[in-house]
């Protein structure tokens, strides 16, 4: 163990990034939308309450929350199966063979690395729209993402128990639900609680591509510029995500499950503690609460007219040209993968560095700090093609406005997530600090965020691997590298530009998810 | 109001659940008094001395330091804790800095931002934090290391470092020795005498009323109130006997 030099000042250190943003900016700006942008936030206080408008968000607000649902369930199962079957430990225990693991495993990285919106705009271009495209979208990369958490989480649980079973004679299965299944559901609920607030995004996300709910509403809203209307979109769904966070909240700590994604690097430590909570009291009302959900799950499906028979009626493509590859190595493949990049690393930087830095700043002030979580929870609930098209009314289309809008939704992640942190850590440093007069921020810098540093930035290569994923979102904005040209080429029918597209996306993927696994052990290792 | 008093506290009420925690206490403490605070547990000793430091604010009754009442506002109040160190019972050291910077954290209330910032990329008056070290028993060869890989023992004397790089008029500590074996709490209650000279005040409370020798008064607490305040040389076991009857001491 050393201690490194300025360790609290990591966490401000991606903040460095506002220098560059500082200096783009003036060029990127036409200035001409600034009395739009003005209207959008006076329309914050006058939402429309006219019954049609109110009637309709709400609507709309039920289609998206039911998606999400849906979809969240629907991953939840399909990431405990495929989780399982990609665990190493379990085809050992089954078979004593290691290579099916290895091999669904790495095929799970696949329907993983393609966001949710390019499985949404390719079902949709297959079978229409209908609701069960978006849940389906939800489904598939949320499930391969949830089978890699119940795989690894598999894979790292002490395995004493489990053999002594094995020794008494109990056959794997038996052996591996007993030993394994209890210590195993609490991360998998904690995990799965955090899905589900991501799963209410993606659902908002989908529809402001066209796949209906809110989103479509939102963004009908703002290209009308009706912006008194969209604010009640946005009202409504604020209040949902906020009574989402605080239900997953309020349950997590009632089932003593461990926190969302740990920012504690006692992470495998926290579950042997976490045991009980799959048993006695909180095991009964696990098992209530499932059932519960079962028949609210299927009153939703047959509210939004899901059926999953109609998945399988494809629709006629219209005819293809055929595929031109000289066509597609012709495209300016390192600008799209450096524009990816340069726009992904810009987000994180900002997100991650921002969130510390505006802490910092509103310390001393009550008042500030719930203006700051404000601002947050808006960041969070506004899909990042929104406050990318928002953006347009003051500045022009490319990276640096992608890279904002994507900044300015992963700050509100990061930002709760510090926040929480915070609230848990060095506390008592601080006030030590404090009660000898030094200044609430610097007692905040050297108390907290010393213990916070790591931690918290171990969970930002996490959130940088999560933007590179999402830089596809905000293609729409324009000359966003691979993004752009992947939707460009997803409404053209390019269908051999679009596989080489994706190819090249998913390895990009793959790879910022190594490089951000690796920082992340190197990190929380110390 | 006396010229020479540390800290001064007037009939001090603390609310606590049922019963209060504090019940019109008072206290004074001239420079260079060395003053030990008895009492069984839950006697309202540590309430005491977290109103000593402005931690709680008391519902009733008035505080002094040097003469002063609380300042209201923020950097005022700041200026005035800056003359008053805690040792804490858990060290509230920072894990993950090395013995200097947490030497240096000391120096946070007087520090402005450009030295706090150099101090965590460059730690700073080396000099001063060795010397520092060497009036704790310890190597300064120390300074570079984390603090999260010294001893117990070497720890306690960190943060009493930390105190004596704050300077402070009124020394407080929450029963320092409550966890330490008895060589080192001997040796740590040594130390924090040493700090307590002239023109220093030591309020400290203590678990063990053996370890009295080296005080110049004591006062026994309990159930919130003040059951005697008089010098050491005047305490006797009937007064102990009385302050913990029916209490684990």
């Amino acid at each position: 163990m050393s201690a490194r030099v300025g360790t609290p000042l990591w966490v401000l250190l991606p903040a460095l990034a506002l220098v560059p943003l500082a200096l783009l900016l003036p060029g990127l700006s036409h200035g001409g939308g600034w009395s739009l942008v003005g209207r959008f936030a006076l329309a914050a206080l006058r939402p429309s309450l006219d019954p049609l408008v109110l009637g309709s968000a709400l609507r709309g607000l039920g289609v998206t929350v039911g998606m999400a649902l849906l979809g969240w369930a629907l991953s939840l199962v399909l990431g405990l199966v495929l989780g399982a079957l990609s665990s190493r430990l379990v085809w050992r225990q089954c078979s004593g063979r290691l290579w099916p693991a290895e091999l669904i495993r790495r095929l799970l990285a696949l329907p993983r690395s393609i966001h949710e919106l390019l499985w949404g705009l390719i079902l949709l271009q297959l079978v229409g729209l209908q609701p069960a495209v978006a849940v389906l979208a939800i489904a598939i990369p949320f499930g391969a993402l949830v089978a890699r958490v119940v795989s690894d989480q598999l894979d790292a649980l002490p395995t004493s128990s489990l053999a002594a079973l094995r020794t008494g004679g109990v056959a794997a299965p038996a052996a591996l639900l007993t030993a394994m299944g209890p210590p195993l559901l609490p991360q998998v609920l904690s995990y799965g609680g955090y899905r589900l607030e991501c799963a209410l995004r993606s659902a908002t996300l989908l529809g402001v591509f066209g796949l209906g709910g809110l989103g479509t509403e939102l963004r009908l809203t703002l290209q009308s510029l009706l912006f008194s209307e969209l604010w009640t979109g946005l009202w409504l769904l604020l209040a949902a995500m906020l009574l989402l966070e605080r239900l997953v909240g309020w349950l997590r700590l009632r089932w003593t499950m461990p926190p969302r994604l740990s920012l504690s690097p006692q992470a495998t430590e926290a579950s042997g503690r976490d045991t009980a909570s799959a048993v006695g009291r909180s095991g009964r009302e696990l098992l209530l609460g499932a059932a519960l959900l079962l028949p609210v799950l299927v009153a939703v499906a047959w509210s939004l007219e899901v059926d999953p028979r109609s998945l399988l009626r494809w629709q006629p493509l219209p005819p293809l040209p055929p595929a031109d590859w000289g066509a597609v190595a012709a495209l300016p493949w390192p600008t799209l993968v450096g524009n990816t990049l340069s726009l992904t690393l810009l987000a994180a930087a900002l997100a991650v560095g921002v969130a510390p830095l505006l802490l910092l700043l509103v310390r001393p002030w009550p008042l500030g700090r719930a203006a700051v979580q404000g601002l947050w929870a808006l960041g969070r609930l506004w899909p990042p093609p929104l406050i990318a098209l928002l953006l347009l009314f003051v500045l022009h289309p490319g990276v640096v406005t992608g890279a904002l809008a994507l900044a300015l939704h992963n700050l509100g992640v990061l930002g709760r997530l510090l926040l929480e942190s915070a609230e848990h850590r060095g506390e008592t440093t601080e006030q030590a600090l404090l009660s000898a007069g030094s200044g609430p921020r610097l007692a905040l810098l050297y108390g907290r965020f010393s213990a916070l540093a790591r931690p918290y930035l171990a969970y930002g290569a996490y959130r940088a691997d999560v933007i590179l994923r999402e830089s596809v979102v905000v293609g729409l904005v324009g000359a966003t590298g691979l993004g752009s040209q992947l939707l460009e080429a997803l409404s053209s029918f390019a269908v051999d530009e679009l596989a080489a597209l994706m190819l090249v996306y998913a390895a990009l993927t793959l790879l910022g998810e190594d490089l951000s696994d690796r920082l992340r052990r190197r990190l929380l290792a110390g | 109001m006396d010229p020479a008093a540390v800290l001064e506290l007037e009939g001090i009420h603390v609310r606590g659940r049922g019963q209060p925690r504090l019940e019109g206490v008072s206290l004074r403490l001239r420079a260079g008094e060395r003053v030990a605070l008895l009492g069984p547990s839950g006697a309202g000793k540590s309430t005491l001395l977290a109103v000593a430091n402005g931690l709680i604010t008391p519902d009733r009754g008035s505080l002094r330091w040097q003469g002063h009442e609380l300042a209201r506002g923020a950097r005022a109040r700041r200026r005035q804790q800056r003359r008053i160190g805690t040792l804490w019972q858990d060290l509230r050291l920072i894990e993950e800095l090395s013995v200097q910077q947490n030497l240096n954290a000391g120096r946070l209330g007087q520090w402005g931002w450009p030295r706090a910032l150099l101090n965590l990329l460059l730690p700073l008056e080396s000099a001063a934090c060795a010397a520092v070290l060497r009036r704790l028993d310890l190597d300064p060869a120390l300074l570079d290391q984390p603090v999260a890989a010294l001893s117990g023992g070497q720890r306690q004397r960190v943060a009493l470092g930390r105190l004596l790089r704050q300077e402070p008029l009124l020394l407080l500590a929450d029963e320092p020795l409550a966890s330490l074996d008895p060589r080192l709490a001997a040796e740590l209650l040594e130390l924090l005498l040493e700090a307590g000279r002239p023109p220093r005040a030591l309020l400290l409370s203590l678990h063990r009323p053996d370890l009295l020798a080296g005080f110049d008064r004591v006062v026994g607490l309990r159930a919130g109130r003040v059951q005697f305040d008089r010098p050491v040389a005047a305490l006797d076991a009937g007064l102990l006997e009385a302050l913990y009857a029916g209490a684990a001491p």
